[in-house]
């Protein structure tokens, strides 16, 4: 309390200047997959910081790596296949913070396909697939089955799935790509049954891969207002991550609050944020190397297609985290 | 102070363009366009290179034909699945549609007052609110992007078809009947030809629109091959170049459907006044 009073009399003595300003792009729409942020910001969690935060909602056509690229954030939410992706191809993000300990990610599967082990089963199948930078972990986990994602018997037929769970309902596909906390509802709410569905967790196949962590470019580090500022951030973040933790019903409510296209419902969100709240729970905001590690392994263990061809470096960074939670 | 040689070069275009825009030949006039689309792309890479503009936010032209002859394949994969398959089957299914249903709306003031109306709404229906739909009914492949397609072109080419199928005067059409001519007959012979300058302006406008809803479509859901798979995959992907190929591709591919569908009107519309060429 007595740091929090500090700070805010800080806040206050530097505040006359106006907040520090900051923008935040989300790696999709405004759901409770951010609730710590919405949280933070709606809690005043990001003023007693003294930071003005901006978040952005995302979407189906945006690129957060291209919007920081072209200077529309400062800090980005984004999954860390496309970053370490993103960084090969010449654009040097960097890992900050990482507020998700756990992937949400799995692929649903009618029972009706016969489908029971993925080393043996998904030959001839088609499955549905999220791109946009989605698309990695697929791979990696496909490559590592050995099984061919152009199609044919020995090989997957591959769909881009579009942002629903039609494929799974219309039966176009044996199985689809869902998140634990969103899609994988839509599917319950659409009236299949759970008996009736096979999920396989990337988690629990060992190929999953490190989602929305908070990243910066390189160049942002060597400013050192600005280090101080996502300093500030991640904290406040976190503080709100932890917050939406304990108090689910609250947070989906602000997210809801957040949420100016009106699409989102209380029940669907507070499910949400109950669900994300598991994959939050393992983690203060730092980076844990091994998970860093088990993704990197991951990714470069794609065959003859390796979505990065060379382990990474400098692609995260502590200093952040260090700052913040010391 | 880096700006120099970029203006410089453009002002040099300039005269030399203006220069030589003062004699009109053939020769000339082939010249300036070309002088000018190469001076857009010099500037362009000049511009890129002196700035220091990241490839993400956009790729230098020698990038750009760098990666499309790189990915000829990946490209000539998509051309066939988006515009073979999709755009220009659409088109097809959709203009003959069009022609046919403007027929039967002209032979009856009924549906004239009925179908122009339910054409009308159809025509407003936003793409993004059908393309998922005709992805459920249709499926991923392409006969889902070609039922957009249909759904894109049919309107216009039936508005166009409609004036057009009105479009001769009353004195040829009463020549017509003291000639006995039965409905197919002055159909046939008189009111086809005389709506064909309507056709063909509605065939034109929807080439592009076609394009379009072929490549918008596949953003609802496709196989992992197409143009507008493509170009929303590799921006998540960061290859910039990559989509700037698709951008290419669908250029080029715009400019000769329209270009072809110009040149078939020529042949069939000769008669038509605008077809008439001053001589230079």
């Amino acid at each position: 309390m007595k740091t929090l009073m500090l700070s805010t009399a800080i806040a206050l003595a530097a505040g006359s200047a106006g907040a520090q300003e900051l923008t935040l792009q989300l790696k999709w729409v405004t759901q409770a997959q951010f609730a710590g942020y919405y949280v933070a910001k709606d809690k005043g969690f990001y003023e007693e910081e003294g930071l003005d935060v901006t978040i952005l909602p995302g979407g189906p056509d945006i690129a957060p790596t291209q919007v920081l690229a072209g200077g529309g954030a400062d800090v980005i939410v984004e999954w860390m296949p496309a970053a370490l992706a993103a960084r090969e191809k010449g654009l040097p993000l960097v890992n900050i913070a990482q507020p998700f300990k756990a992937s949400g990610m799995m692929l649903t599967c009618l029972k009706e396909s016969g489908i029971t082990d993925p080393k043996t089963d998904f030959k001839g199948k088609t499955l549905g697939v999220w791109f946009s930078g989605n698309e990695y972990p697929f791979l990696s986990w496909m490559s590592q089955l050995g099984l061919s994602t152009e199609g044919g018997p020995d090989g997957v037929t591959v769909l881009k799935q579009g942002f629903n769970v039609d494929p799974l309902l219309q039966k176009q596909a044996a199985c689809i790509s869902t998140m634990t906390y969103n899609e994988y509802g839509q599917v319950l709410d659409a009236g299949i049954a759970p008996d009736d569905l096979v999920t396989f967790k990337y988690e629990d196949q060992g190929v999953a891969t490190l989602e929305d962590g908070l990243y910066v470019l390189e160049s942002t580090l060597e400013d050192d207002a600005m280090v101080t500022d996502l300093v500030k951030f991640v904290r406040a973040s976190m503080k709100g991550w932890k917050y939406a933790e304990e108090t689910p019903e609250e947070a989906a409510q602000i997210v809801l609050d957040n949420d100016e296209t009106g699409a989102q419902t209380l029940d669907h969100q507070v499910r949400m944020v109950t669900e994300i709240g598991k994959l939050t729970a393992g983690s203060n905001g730092t980076l844990d190397e091994a998970d860093y590690q088990r993704t990197v392994d991951t990714l470069m263990a794609g065959g003859s297609d390796p979505v990065i061809s060379k382990a990474p470096e400098g692609a995260f960074n502590h200093i952040i985290t260090d700052r913040a939670f010391d | 102070m880096s700006a120099l040689p970029v203006i410089a070069l453009w002002l040099g275009a300039l005269a030399l363009n203006t220069w030589l825009s003062g004699f009109d030949t053939r020769a000339t006039r082939l010249a300036v366009a070309l002088i000018f689309g190469a001076t857009i792309l010099i500037l362009w890479e000049m511009i890129v290179r002196i700035y220091a503009i990241p490839p993400v936010i956009l790729p230098a032209p020698s990038q750009i034909g760098a990666s499309f002859a790189a990915n000829t394949a990946i490209l000539w994969t998509d051309f066939v699945q988006t515009i073979l398959k999709g755009a220009l089957t659409g088109w097809l299914i959709g203009a003959l549609a069009a022609v046919l249903t403007a027929i039967v709306i002209d032979r009856s003031p009924f549906l004239q007052r009925g179908l122009l109306p339910i054409g009308n709404f159809v025509a407003a229906l936003p793409i993004v609110g059908i393309a998922p739909i005709l992805v459920m009914w249709f499926g991923f492949d392409w006969q889902s992007k070609a039922a957009v397609v249909v759904v894109m072109v049919f309107f216009p080419i039936l508005v166009n078809m409609v004036a057009g199928l009105a479009a001769t005067d009353p004195m040829q059409r009463d020549l017509m009947a003291t000639w006995a001519a039965p409905y197919g007959a002055s159909l046939w012979k008189l009111r086809l030809p005389a709506a064909m300058p309507f056709l063909f302006n509605g065939l034109k406008i929807t080439t592009t629109l076609a394009l379009i809803g072929a490549i918008v479509a596949e953003f609802f859901g496709s196989p992992t091959k197409g143009m507008g798979f493509r170009s929303s995959t590799a921006v998540g992907r960061l290859d910039l170049p990559l989509v700037w190929g698709e951008i290419l591709v669908a250029a080029i591919a715009g400019s000769l459907f329209y270009g072809i569908v110009a040149l078939i009107e020529k042949k069939v519309t000769f008669w038509h006044p605008s077809q008439r060429r001053q001589r230079g």
